[in-house]
C-alpha cells in the first residue's frame, strides 16, 4: 500500500514539476521575444541614424557648392564690372572739369565707350554663364552643342563630341542637371587636369540616355576626391542621384 | 483572516466580470480583433458564473461539464482572433478540422460529457500556443495591436494546457485532496497573471476613447 501511495506521489510532484517548466519555458520564450524586439529596434535606430548622418553631409556639401558659387560669382562681378564701372566713373568725374580740351573729352570719351562694352560684353558673360539661355530656349542638344563650341573656340583642347539626344526625353529640370554635369566635368577638364584630349558622347536609345566624357589629364585619387566636399564632383554625384542615374567615374591613380 | 489563496481566488472570479466591461466600453470604437477578444471575455465571465451557480444553486454534484463549454469557446473565439492578428486564411481551415474531430470525439463516446477530454483541451490549447508563439515572432518588427494580451494568452494556455491535460488522472485516482486543490490554485494563480496583463493591455492601449476621425 505504501509503495503505491509513493508511486502516485512521485507522479504528482512529476506533473508539478512539468507544470513548471512549461511555465519557465513559456517566461523564457516571452523574454527571448522581448529581448530580440529591442535588438531589432536598436537596429533600425542605428540605420536611421546613419541615413540622417548621411543626409547631413548631403547638406553640409550643397551649403559649401553654394558658398563656392557665391564665392565664385562675387569675384565675377568684382573682376568683370565693379573694378571696369570705377575707371568709367572716374573719366566721367575728369569730363565734369571745366579745363579739359575737347580732344581730351573726345579721347576719355572713347575710353569710356570701350570700357562700357567690355562690362556689357562681361556680364552678358556672367548671366550666360549662371543660366544658359539656349538652354531653356532650345533644350539640351542645343545647349551642349553651344557648350562645345565655346571650349574648341579657346583652342586650348582638341573636344571630339557626338550628340544625339531626343528632344524633350528629359524634363527641362533633369536637363539642366545633365547640362550642368557636363559643364563641371568640363571645367575639371580646365582647371586641373592639363589635358590636350577630350571626348564628350551623349546617346537616348529607347528610355535610356548615356552620358560619356574622358579626357587625357594627369588623372586623380579617387579618395581624396571623395574627400573634398563642396567641390565639382560631390555636385556631379548628387545630381546623378537625383537623376536616378548610374554613374561610373574612372581615373588614373595620380603620379609622384 | 483569509489566505493569500483565498483572495487570488476571489480576485479571479470577481474581475473577470470586471475586464468584459472594461473592454465593452471600446467595442464600437475599436477592430475587429478587438471585438472578437471582448466576446472571449465576456463567455469567460458567463461560464465563471455558471461553474457558481451550478454548485450552490442548482446543487448538481460537478460543474466539469462546463470545461467543454470553456475549451471549446475558447479554442473557436481564440482563432478567429488569430485569423484577425496574422491574417492567416488557413486557420479556419484548422479550426473546421479541430471542430469536425471533437465532434467525432462526442458522437463516439457520448459519456465523455461528463469527464475531462483530456485530449481535446491539449489540442486546443496547444494550436492556441502555436499561433500566439507566431505572431510574437511576427511582432518582432514594429508595433503591432494586442502583444500584452498575446504574452497572457501564450504564457497561461501553455502552462495550464498540463493542468487541464491531467484533470482526469487528479479525479479518477485516489488523489490527496490536497493535490487537486494544489493543481486548482496553480491554475488560479496562472489566470490571475493572465488577467493582469489583460488589463495591462486595455489600460496603456484602450483606456482612453480613440478618436474617430470624421
Amino acid at each position: 500500500m505504501e509503495a503505491i501511495v509513493g508511486q502516485e506521489n512521485q507522479m504528482l510532484t512529476l506533473i508539478v514539476l512539468a507544470i513548471g517548466l512549461m511555465l519557465l519555458m513559456s517566461l523564457a520564450i516571452v523574454l527571448f521575444f522581448y529581448f530580440s524586439r529591442r535588438r531589432v529596434i536598436k537596429a533600425e535606430l542605428d540605420k536611421a541614424n546613419l541615413e540622417i548622418d548621411h543626409q547631413k553631409e548631403m547638406l553640409q556639401s550643397i551649403i559649401i557648392t553654394q558658398e563656392e558659387e557665391r564665392k565664385r560669382i562675387a569675384q565675377d562681378l568684382h573682376d568683370a564690372i565693379s573694378s571696369k564701372l570705377n575707371v568709367v566713373s572716374l573719366n566721367a568725374n575728369i569730363l565734369g572739369e571745366k579745363d579739359i580740351t575737347s580732344v581730351e573729352a573726345n579721347k576719355i570719351g572713347e575710353s569710356i565707350y570701350k570700357v562700357t562694352s567690355t562690362v556689357l560684353e562681361n556680364s552678358r558673360r556672367i548671366a550666360h554663364d549662371l543660366l544658359p539661355p539656349t538652354l531653356e530656349k532650345f533644350g539640351l542638344q542645343a545647349a551642349l552643342e553651344e557648350l562645345c563650341e565655346e571650349l574648341i573656340e579657346t583652342q586650348k583642347f582638341n573636344l571630339t563630341y557626338e550628340l544625339n539626344y531626343t528632344l524633350g526625353f528629359l524634363e527641362s529640370n533633369a536637363e539642366l542637371h545633365v547640362f550642368r554635369i557636363v559643364q563641371e566635368l568640363m571645367n575639371n577638364t580646365i582647371k586641373h587636369s592639363e589635358a590636350n584630349d577630350l571626348n564628350l558622347s551623349v546617346n537616348t536609345e529607347e528610355n535610356l540616355l548615356s552620358l560619356q566624357y574622358q579626357d587625357d589629364g594627369k588623372g586623380f585619387e579617387m579618395e581624396s576626391m571623395r574627400a573634398a566636399k563642396g567641390l565639382g564632383m560631390s555636385g556631379i554625384e548628387h545630381r546623378a542621384i537625383i537623376l536616378e542615374a548610374d554613374l561610373t567615374i574612372q581615373a588614373l591613380e595620380m603620379e609622384y | 483572516m483569509e489566505t493569500f489563496e483565498e483572495v487570488i481566488s476571489l480576485i479571479t472570479y470577481y474581475f473577470s466580470f470586471i475586464y468584459p466591461l472594461l473592454y465593452l466600453k471600446g467595442f464600437v470604437s475599436n477592430g475587429k480583433a478587438f471585438k472578437i477578444f471582448t466576446i472571449y471575455l465576456l463567455v469567460i465571465s458567463v461560464i465563471q458564473l455558471f461553474s457558481k451557480l451550478v454548485i450552490k444553486v442548482w446543487e448538481l454534484d460537478s460543474n466539469l461539464f462546463l470545461s467543454h463549454y470553456y475549451f471549446i469557446f475558447q479554442f473557436v473565439l481564440l482563432s478567429l482572433f488569430y485569423v484577425q492578428l496574422l491574417r492567416f486564411k488557413w486557420i479556419y481551415y484548422v479550426l473546421g478540422l479541430v471542430m469536425v474531430f471533437l465532434a467525432y470525439q462526442y458522437i463516439n463516446d457520448p459519456s465523455l460529457y461528463f469527464r475531462y477530454n483530456a485530449i481535446g483541451m491539449f489540442l486546443t490549447h496547444v494550436l492556441i500556443v502555436a499561433y500566439a508563439l507566431v505572431y510574437l515572432y511576427k511582432s518582432l518588427d514594429g508595433k503591432k495591436e494586442f502583444t500584452i494580451v498575446n504574452i497572457g494568452i501564450f504564457i497561461y494556455l501553455l502552462s495550464s494546457s498540463l493542468i487541464f491535460a491531467s484533470g482526469n488522472l487528479v479525479f479518477n485516482i485516489d488523489v490527496p485532496e490536497s493535490f487537486s486543490a494544489l493543481l486548482i490554485y496553480i491554475n488560479k494563480f496562472l489566470f490571475f497573471v493572465f488577467q493582469i496583463l489583460i488589463f495591462t493591455e486595455w489600460y496603456r492601449n484602450y483606456r482612453k476613447r480613440k478618436v474617430i476621425p470624421k
